[in-house]
């Protein structure tokens, strides 16, 4: 699932880059209203002089704290009232957002030039240098910078501008300095970059040419977030009295000096601090805008930004109803005589914002009581997706468009969640590939199968004593020392025992076994097999078995279908499939797998190329590229899947594989 | 974090030396006799090199004696060590209820993504970080002490008086908190132990409310901890504007009177009160997280 959001993630390319990231941009409202927001705001600070109805420090004492011009008592010539002084207020805080902007700007340019060059110099010497100056950015993350800034301003006798700008400017280096030296490091580790330096290019032009492209974007957005936070600061600062010396106005002195009489004249406290409030919201509206465009690595969260239980079901549309209807007569079948699980042109997909993934279209099986289905094909063949598509268990975006599962006799793609959430683990059962990660880190394995026996009422009399039996029943020789372990304590083997023991509690009639050898040693691979499908034969559970391992399925499975790019190439029983393969798909797996009657000169045929890309469905069979026996049809028809003997269902044009394949793959155009 | 603390103090102690001025001429009456004031500068002791001056701090420190104020004689030790627990019982009651909204709201919208709810609490986030924590005081003050009279505007009297200045910290400390939670719980949600977990049948609601929130929580803390600076930062603010009696108000009044003794022992304490969080940080975070516990890397 992983890489299927890697691949919709946006890749930068220098070309078009401004054009497509404007346009990015402006289809962000909460980026265009932060950006007119923050125009209007620096327009009118720098329009002051020529906008300002008045001088800012002009005091008019026959007009002291009029309130704003929409209150009664206000004035027109002084729309938002006048302060203790008789001074415009509306004019000074166009002055004052003069200072606080420039404050803002100049010590945002100093944190971001200091934090650029120490990023740059700790990146290029990765050495005592680069251990020393984030040492330094440690410590003094380590504590509240504006603790000083507050000390150091309250104590000095003159404070100016550049004293202000100084103190808010330079303790900002590290947050750019981190990034930076981040993105030299990995930049300068690629081929490129090593190339260049490689030809001779000194480290000013590998800057130039290499790093600071990289960098500048997420320079860029660092920045716009540092200069709302600067406002706030600076204004703190101007409130608690340590900002610009009296009469200069600035947002945050403005509001201590309204806060003198804001009994009388509330209005005085409350507008500049709601100009700072919109200012930084615009800034930081900006920024987020940008951060989500500029910088992919913060889109990743994206895609899982969707409501599983929303999306997990599939939609009926009125005119596929009544075919639904007529099928459900068939399908559902008297629980004893049908197939217990059944799935019928299963559809499902990934609909992300740019383009849809199509990871399952069209497979239609079924798996007998007590019996063993393999189901075999390489990673992204939408092996896994089948899987979850039955258990209802499809990472959000992903859903079933279409068809249905129909599980002793009920269609699970149209039962309530909370149906289906009771099916799970006590009819259904399902364990993953990665052992270590599906077990709840935190929490030890006793508690999560004491939870799951309490959740099933499975077993009788004590929880505990329930779930020593279940670990005892997968072949662990201590199961109280387990019991007490956290799954990080265990091995992978281990863990996927203890994943087995708790699918198994609750004695469902079908457990779904997605790779669950894959991510353990080889020695283990065996053990925790045989294990598998010794205690479903045990308890007559029918097991999914799901691998890329055409032999493991030879080995243990009754049936096997072989699944290439979202649907069914090859059915049939195990043995008559192996023995003479009707695709010749799955004839390369058999070829590519290691065979004790190989020849020593023999070579392993790996099978060239790689699966189309999912998300666009093109004519034709989607194997053709890469098979061997490809002829004219194959390119422009996709062959459908149909019975070629008794038991036996292909998807080739080819009526029957002749014994050897009319080119060497090696010589297949790919 | 020693260092850091030792750093701190031996910064704030020289540039109080070098870029403050001369109190003991802000503490005569302006025009004073030179003698006058050289007397003053004797009996606080910023007449001696300041080497000396600052062996004799550290000194002093190890030994429990942060010095005496500048004005009057009390024990800077003393004063600090009777305004600390009212910022400690400001920011532990701000960082509870902090955390018990941030809990609730980043769960709500984790739960449901790009619905009106998540976007709502989004808003809230973006507008609450814009939010000047000094302005909304002054907003909360207006409204609910000037306007409508429910609550004290100023001073410690008891429980109603942590209403205002608290939730003025919790504006300023909730926006990053919610964010943490919402996308660790998104992420948790996607992780594979919670699709495991459904698989086995364990109930929604158990789901959320154990396997998401043991895991999802876990940033919570850190953040709180990496959040105590602002939220002391914050509480300088809060406490000048509600004239609460803590660590802040004290700094913040040493500072306008270059009262040196006073702001370093605010300081020292501070910076002590921080590395003590951090430390209470990290072995929350070992009890909680049993990998961190046990050794596991």
């Amino acid at each position: 699932m992983t890489d299927v959001a890697g691949a919709g993630t946006l890749q930068l390319q220098p070309v078009g880059q401004s054009r497509r990231i404007g346009r990015r941009l402006r289809r962000r409202k909460s980026f265009v209203v932060g950006v007119t927001g923050l125009t209007l705001i620096i327009g009118a600070a720098v329009l002051a002089p020529w906008l300002a109805p008045h001088d800012p420090m002009q005091q008019d004492l026959m007009a002291t704290l009029l309130p704003p011009a929409w209150v009664e008592g206000g004035s027109p010539d002084f729309p938002f009232g006048t302060d203790a002084l008789g001074r415009d207020v509306l004019s000074r805080m166009m002055y004052g957002a003069r200072n606080s902007l420039l404050i803002a700007f100049f010590a945002v340019l100093i944190a971001a030039s200091l934090g650029l060059a120490a990023g740059v110099t700790a990146g290029f010497s990765r050495s005592s240098m680069d251990a020393l100056l984030m040492r330094m950015g440690d410590m003094q993350l380590a504590f509240p910078f504006i603790l000083l800034a507050i000390i150091v301003l309250g104590v000095v006798t003159d404070r100016t501008a550049l004293h202000i700008i100084l103190v808010l400017g330079i303790p900002g280096w590290i947050l750019y300095a981190r990034v930076v030296r981040s993105r030299v490091l990995s930049e300068r580790e690629k081929d490129y970059v090593t190339a260049a330096h490689a030809i001779g290019a000194g480290r000013s032009r590998q800057l130039r040419k290499y790093v600071l492209p990289a960098v500048w974007q997420v320079v860029l957005v660092i920045a716009l977030l540092d200069f709302g936070f600067v406002i706030l600061v600076e204004s703190t600062l101007s409130f608690l009295g340590f900002g610009l010396t009296p009469p200069e106005p600035s947002w945050g002195s403005i509001l201590a000096e309204g806060k003198r009489s804001m009994i009388v004249s509330p209005w005085l406290a409350v507008l500049p601090g709601l100009a700072i409030m919109l200012t930084v919201l615009a800034v930081n509206l900006t920024a987020d805008g940008a951060a989500d465009v500029l910088d992919p690595k913060l889109r990743k969260g994206v895609f899982r930004r969707r409501r599983q239980q929303d999306t997990g079901r599939q939609t009926v549309t009125a005119d596929e109803t009544g075919a639904v209807a007529q099928d459900d007569a068939a399908g559902t079948a008297r629980r004893d005589d049908g197939p217990l699980l059944q799935v019928v042109d299963l559809h499902a997909e990934f609909p992300f914002d740019e383009r849809s993934v199509y990871a399952v279209r069209g497979v239609s099986f079924a798996v007998d009581r007590g019996k063993t289905l393999g189901i075999v094909g390489e990673s992204g063949s939408g092996k896994s997706v089948t899987a979850l598509s039955i258990l209802q268990l499809l990472d959000a975006p992903g859903r079933v468009t279409h068809g249905r599962v129909v599980f002793d006799g009920r269609d699970l793609t149209r039962i309530p969640d909370a149906e289906m959430s009771r099916l799970r683990g006590r009819q259904l059962g399902m364990i993953f590939q990665n052992p270590s990660a599906s077990l709840n880190p935190v929490m030890t394995i006793g508690s999560q199968m004491v939870e799951t026996i309490a959740a099933h009422q499975a077993g009788a009399g004590n929880r505990t004593d329930v779930a020593r039996a279940a670990l005892a029943d997968v072949g662990i020789g201590d199961p109280d020392r387990v019991l007490r372990r956290y799954p990080f304590q265990l091995s992978g083997g281990m863990n996927q025992r203890v994943m087995i023991a708790l699918a198994m509690i609750a004695r469902p009639d079908l457990l779904i076994a997605d790779e669950p050898t894959t991510a353990l040693d080889v020695t283990t691979q065996a053990q925790v097999l045989e294990q598998l499908v010794a205690v479903t034969h045990d308890h007559d559970t029918a097991l999914i078995l799901i691998t890329h391992d055409i032999a493991l399925v030879h080995e243990y499975a009754d049936d096997v279908i072989v699944m290439y790019a979202g649907r069914i190439f090859e059915a049939g029983p195990v043995r008559d499939v192996v023995r003479q393969p009707r695709h010749p798909y799955t004839k390369a797996l058999l070829d590519s797998v290691p065979r004790a009657d190989l020849e020593p000169n023999e070579r392993l045929r790996a099978i060239p190329g790689e699966l189309p890309d999912p998300s666009k469905p093109q004519p034709g069979c989607p194997f053709a590229a890469r098979c061997a026996y490809v002829m004219d049809i194959c390119r422009v028809e996709d062959p459908p899947l149909i019975e070629v003997a008794e038991h036996r269902e292909a998807a080739c044009h080819l009526p029957a594989l002749p014994d050897a394949p009319p080119r060497a793959p090696s010589e297949v155009s790919v | 974090m020693a260092l850091v603390v030792f750093g701190v103090v031996t910064i704030v102690f020289v540039l109080l030396r070098v870029a403050a001025g001369d109190p003991a001429r802000l503490m005569n009456p302006p025009g004073q006799q030179e003698e006058l004031v050289q007397l003053t500068r004797e009996r606080i002791g910023t007449d001696r090199p300041i080497i000396e001056q600052y062996v004799d701090y550290v000194v002093g420190v190890f030994q429990g004696d942060l010095g005496t104020s500048f004005h009057g004689n009390q024990a800077v030790l003393t004063e600090v060590m009777a305004a600390l627990p009212n910022t400690v019982a400001l920011a532990v009651v701000t960082i509870l209820v902090s955390s018990i909204i941030a809990l609730a709201l980043g769960i709500a919208a984790a739960l449901r993504p790009n619905t009106a709810l998540d976007r709502g609490v989004l808003v809230y986030v973006s507008i609450a970080l814009a939010t000047p924590s000094f302005w909304l005081a002054i907003i909360l003050v207006l409204i609910f002490s000037v306007r409508l009279g429910w609550l004290p505007a100023i001073d410690m009297q008891g429980p109603q008086s942590f209403v205002l200045p608290v939730a003025t910290l919790t504006v300023a400390l909730t926006p990053v908190l919610i964010r943490t939670v919402r996308q660790s719980f998104l992420e948790t949600l996607g992780d594979d132990h919670v699709r495991a977990a459904r698989a086995r049948g364990i109930s929604e609601r158990r789901v959320i409310l154990v396997h998401g929130l043991k895991v999802a929580a876990l940033p919570l803390i850190t953040l709180v901890g990496i959040q105590a600076g602002l939220i002391l930062a914050g509480s300088y603010v809060v406490e000048s504007i509600f004239n609460w009696p803590g660590i802040g108000k004290l700094t913040l009044d040493a500072v306008a009177g270059r009262n040196f003794p006073m702001i370093q022992g605010g300081v020292l304490v501070a910076a002590l009160v921080f590395v003590v969080v951090n430390f209470v940080v990290d072995l929350t975070y070992a009890v909680l997280d049993p990998r961190i516990r046990l050794g596991y890397r």
